[in-house]
């Protein structure tokens, strides 16, 4: 396991996702941690420390694993180029079929259809 | 585990589950693009809950939860994620509108 730093993990995770394309799958976990041992959790408890958490990203491929941590001040550009690298790869989903939009629309209609309010 | 078919069920079950226990839940996604399939995980290792999509639309969704759950996880399971979703302001307004085009 690598533990980088936030932007090569994005490019890591971008190639991962490259070399995925014809057969394999990607995994991406998140999840909350304090990146420290219990022991030393348990000893910053007792001595009235605030223990500091950080959101843990890990990735694999099967083959390889990647890692990165992200903290309060800097979750949000990240998630930003995350979302950019997910929609860029996660071509292969189908696109939506459009049934139910004629139906939403007749009911915007009748709903503009309605009297129109009296002046008094 | 079978998977949950509605996906507001899914991110509110999935929110509750953390919040539960934010030390041991962790969200998995994995993606399969032979196939075109998309599978979202959250557990705590006793409870298991499971999403599975094809379809592109889902993935626009999975990007808000992937936002609430950065925001829970980076800055604490009582951060505010209402800001994030944005999901009820915009559905709160027409219904505003409506009210008073009433009366």
């Amino acid at each position: 396991m690598v533990l980088l730093q936030p932007d090569p993990f994005l490019n890591e995770l971008t190639s991962m996702f490259e070399r995925s394309t014809e057969k394999g799958s990607v995994w991406v976990t998140l999840k909350r941690s304090s990146l420290k041992s219990k022991v030393k959790r348990n000893k910053m408890t007792t001595a009235g420390e605030a223990i500091e958490y950080r959101c843990l990203i890990r990735a694999t491929d099967g083959k390889k694993t990647i890692s990165t941590s992200v903290g309060a001040k800097d979750h949000q550009r990240f998630q930003a180029s995350y979302a950019t690298i997910l929609k860029a790869h996660m071509t292969a989903l189908k696109k939506r079929e459009r049934k139910d939009k004629k139906k939403s629309a007749e009911g915007d209609k009748k709903e503009g259809g309605v009297k129109k309010p009296k002046r008094v | 585990m079978v998977y949950i078919s509605s996906w507001d069920e899914f991110v509110e079950r999935s929110v509750q589950l953390f919040r539960a226990d934010p030390d041991s839940t962790r969200y998995v996604m994995k993606y399969r693009h032979c196939d075109g399939k998309l599978v979202l995980k959250v557990t705590d290792n006793r409870e298991c809950l499971k999403f599975k999509t094809d379809q592109a639309q889902d993935a626009k969704k999975m990007e808000k939860l992937n936002n609430i759950f950065f925001t829970l996880m980076a800055r604490g399971p009582e951060a505010d994620v209402a800001e994030v979703t944005g999901k009820e302001q915009i559905d709160a307004q027409p219904t505003k509108k409506g009210r008073g085009r009433k009366q």
